[in-house]
């Protein structure tokens, strides 16, 4: 099996099959952290594959020195939901109504549904990073680079998101 | 060595935000919608027309682009251009090349300045313009007065829809209008550089060295503040998001 790397490299030259290979190595992972930033399926699906077309279109620039491929991955796809979370936020306050398709509403055990609006308290920046930390596990120092901040403002930012999640929890009866 | 102490909240969150398989079908989805990815729109800025006065684009059109008779408004016409080209490849998200509307009808003018408060990537109802001119009932004569547009893209009438959702005209084609709600939709507005640590509206001359990969994208200033970044002071984001 080929390494994230030469991956890459393949991708860089139009390799087709590289790129299905990536799809499936990270096409999981990356669907999951948009699902839990968007909220919804359909959003994340769309996020995903905008962000995989934009890995595909500047695989021949990546370097490996700059990031791990997740690092980059991961980089490419926030960018696209935060840009996604902004139009929404705009979105909000419109009067226009674009007709679409009802958003599909995962099906979430007990408590999932009080931590998923105990998550909506927290401010954008830190359920970013929550999302990314606890579906990969990615350390500080990805956070950090992912997001292009401190390590210690990945630090402050995961503690506060927690705190507020704990105290939106205990008055909720969950922890 | 510190050993962080797992708790409840931390196998909540890491069961909440479990990742889910892989569907099958993914990558050839993928593989199907980018080659659906339709050309270059940069180019449509080779095929319009602009004229200019020496206050500001005044008329864009398609048609052969044409030399201005003196210095001053060609170079409105070619700054107008450059920022279109930008534009249409979504390198850009606001114009600051000046307009020239004064030999514009007062009702046009109006309904034109209300457009062009619509912000990137956003649409509104023609009853959203009536209303905020303060003729409400004037729906017809805003799609009119939005249909002569002396200076479209520019003077954002395409963020203009009708009310039921469906896109109404466009004096470029109802298919171009669809392309730069698609090219609006995919292009971030607010995008920081990892080392200079400042956030820009993108096309902002500050933020144009920023490589691919230091950019980041914010939802708000607010956020962007929230970790460390600050607002450019050239293209001045809070002042426009």
């Amino acid at each position: 099996m080929d390494s994230d790397g030469r991956l890459i490299e393949r991708i860089g030259k139009k390799d087709d099959a590289a790129f299905a290979e990536l799809v499936n190595r990270y096409g999981g992972r990356l669907l999951a952290v948009a699902n839990r930033l968007l909220g919804s399926r359909m959003d994340a699906e769309d996020a995903v594959q905008r962000a995989l077309l934009q890995c595909f279109a500047s695989a021949a620039s990546y370097r490996a020195e700059w990031a791990a491929v997740s690092t980059w991955l991961y980089r490419i796809l926030t960018n696209v939901c935060v840009d996604e979370l902004r139009r929404r936020s705009a979105r909000a306050g419109r009067d226009l109504k674009i007709k679409g398709t009802p958003r599909p509403r995962d099906r979430q055990p007990g408590a999932y549904v009080d931590l998923h609006r105990a998550l909506d308290r927290v401010p954008r920046e830190a359920r970013i990073l929550l999302a990314l930390h606890y579906v990969d596990g990615l350390s500080y120092g990805e956070l950090a680079r992912i997001r292009g901040i401190s390590v210690n403002t990945v630090k402050s930012q995961l503690a506060r998101g927690k705190s507020l999640l704990r105290a939106e929890l205990a008055e909720r009866g969950v922890l | 060595m510190i050993v962080e102490i797992r708790d409840q909240l931390d196998d909540l969150l890491t069961g909440y935000f479990r990742a889910d398989a892989t569907p099958t079908d993914l990558a050839s989805r993928i593989a199907r919608s980018s080659r659906s990815v339709e050309a270059d729109l940069g180019e449509v800025a080779e095929r319009l027309a602009i004229r200019a006065t020496s206050h500001g684009v005044s008329l864009i059109r398609t048609g052969r682009p044409q030399k201005s008779t003196d210095a001053a408004s060609q170079r409105l016409v070619d700054q107008a251009r450059e920022e279109l080209v930008e534009y249409l490849r979504g390198q850009r998200v606001f114009f600051s090349v000046p307009v020239d509307l004064s030999e514009t009808p007062p009702f046009q003018r109006r309904v034109l300045e209300a457009a062009r408060q619509i912000p990137f990537g956003e649409a509104r109802a023609y009853g959203w313009v009536a209303g905020h001119i303060g003729s409400p009932r004037a729906v017809r004569a805003v799609g009119t007065a939005l249909g002569r547009n002396p200076v479209p893209l520019i003077v954002p009438c395409h963020r203009v829809w009708r009310s039921d959702g469906s896109l109404g005209g466009y004096l470029f084609g109802e298919a171009l209008k669809r392309r730069l709600l698609d090219l609006e939709r995919s292009t971030p507005v607010l995008v920081g550089s990892t080392t200079t640590r400042v956030v820009c509206r993108v096309g902002c001359v500050e933020g144009r060295h920023t490589r691919p990969e230091e950019r980041i994208v914010f939802a708000s200033v607010e956020d962007a503040r929230s970790v460390g970044y600050r607002p450019c002071k050239v293209c001045r984001p809070s002042a426009a998001v």
